[in-house]
């Protein structure tokens, strides 16, 4: 039996891609460019820039695949560098008028606002009551309420304590329920 | 009652926190089903709930040719060094890059049943090429055999398919996998 056609497992991947086999690498491209596109884009509410943060954490992923510790790390290391480039991202932005974080929602590829895309209206109102979190606690709520990210990687990955992110995602819940009220 | 860090400016009317209305949302005590504030924070805790389930089903795609863009930039970025000699009775060198190599060692040792390669290491010495391998095996059915199956397939690779007679092998079983 060949392996050919089989998924192989990330572990084996990491291991390959480290050793500078890049069909091995394209396979954990393909697999994780989706979530971490939409963590950037959920993130930065702009397709292109989320498009330059995917790109740019699978380059420097690679060019640093040498110094992973555990090659079991890896998916945890890409959403903690697509997390870091997004927050530098916003850093990086102009200051805005307060309330007006949908001045970065810029047309998709089909021309249309990415809200606009949303399929469901309650999608929509989530959206911009994401858009009115600060960064830090957007980024928090996401990695685990969306992602499904450890506390502890969370942690690590905005040099916070878990304690601190606990608390983040129970402001940033309570937040976003104040806008989703039904009765608004 | 637990309180979660930093939720006290979250408390309602009624004293309770959201947090804690979080926790019990599927359960709400006597006073829960009964007080207009949390029955009104619990409507809303739901409805996020279920938009986050959305959210979570979302699949947005990234634009099409990301996966194109990101490979052009990895492999503009491969290393062009580590070449190795090929025996050759021309006059002008042959010679394969250490990751090529690499790649059809690992390919032959996939075809063994339950087996799949991952680190490989090519060099050359006096001797000849100088492999190092390690693989990972399914627990439920290796059997050590397949480690000789391995050591054949990847000599013959090495010999019938890049064109080196001797090879030494250095085999590893680094890890078990569930198929």
């Amino acid at each position: 039996m060949t392996v050919t056609g089989t998924q192989l497992d990330d572990v084996t991947l990491v291991a390959r891609a480290r050793d500078g086999d890049a069909h091995a690498y394209e396979q954990l491209v393909t697999r994780y460019e989706g979530p971490i596109y939409r963590l950037a884009l959920r993130m930065l509410a702009n397709a292109a820039d989320a498009e330059d943060v995917t790109q740019d954490a699978f380059l420097t992923a690679w060019r640093q695949l040498g110094q992973l510790q555990e090659d079991a790390a890896f998916v945890g290391w890409l959403y903690r560098s697509a997390t870091n480039r997004c927050l530098n991202v916003i850093r990086s932005r102009k200051p805005l008028v307060d309330g007006t974080p949908e001045e970065h929602a810029a047309p998709g590829p089909d021309g249309k606002p990415e809200q606009q895309a949303e399929t469901s209206a309650q999608l929509a109102a989530l959206s911009a009551a994401m858009a009115r979190l600060t960064p830090e606690k957007r980024a928090c709520w996401l990695l685990r309420e969306v992602h499904g990210r450890s506390y502890d990687e969370i942690a690590a990955t905005l040099a916070v304590s878990a304690t601190t992110v606990r608390g983040r995602i129970a402001r940033a819940r309570a937040e976003l329920a104040e806008v989703m009220s039904p009765w608004r | 009652m637990a309180l979660s860090p930093g939720t006290d400016e979250y408390r309602l009317p009624c004293g309770r926190d959201v947090e804690s209305l979080w926790e019990e949302l599927d359960a709400p005590d006597e006073h829960g089903t009964s007080c207009q504030h949390c029955q009104a924070s619990r409507a809303s805790l739901q409805l996020l709930r279920e938009t986050t389930a959305e959210l979570v089903a979302d699949d947005t795609e990234p634009p099409p040719g990301l996966t194109a863009r990101i490979m052009a930039a990895v492999r503009a970025d491969v290393r062009r060094r580590d070449l190795l000699e090929l025996p050759t009775t021309e006059a002008g060198a042959a010679r394969i890059s250490a990751q090529a190599a690499a790649t059809i060692l690992r390919f032959a040792a996939d075809t063994v049943d339950g087996v799949r390669a991952r680190h490989c290491r090519v060099e050359l010495d006096a001797t000849g090429a100088v492999v190092e391998l390690n693989i990972a095996v399914d627990g439920r059915t290796f059997s050590h055999p397949a480690l000789e199956q391995v050591r054949q397939r990847v000599e013959t690779a090495a010999g019938s398919r890049i064109g080196w007679p001797t090879v030494t092998l250095h085999l590893t079983m680094t890890d078990i996998f569930e198929a």
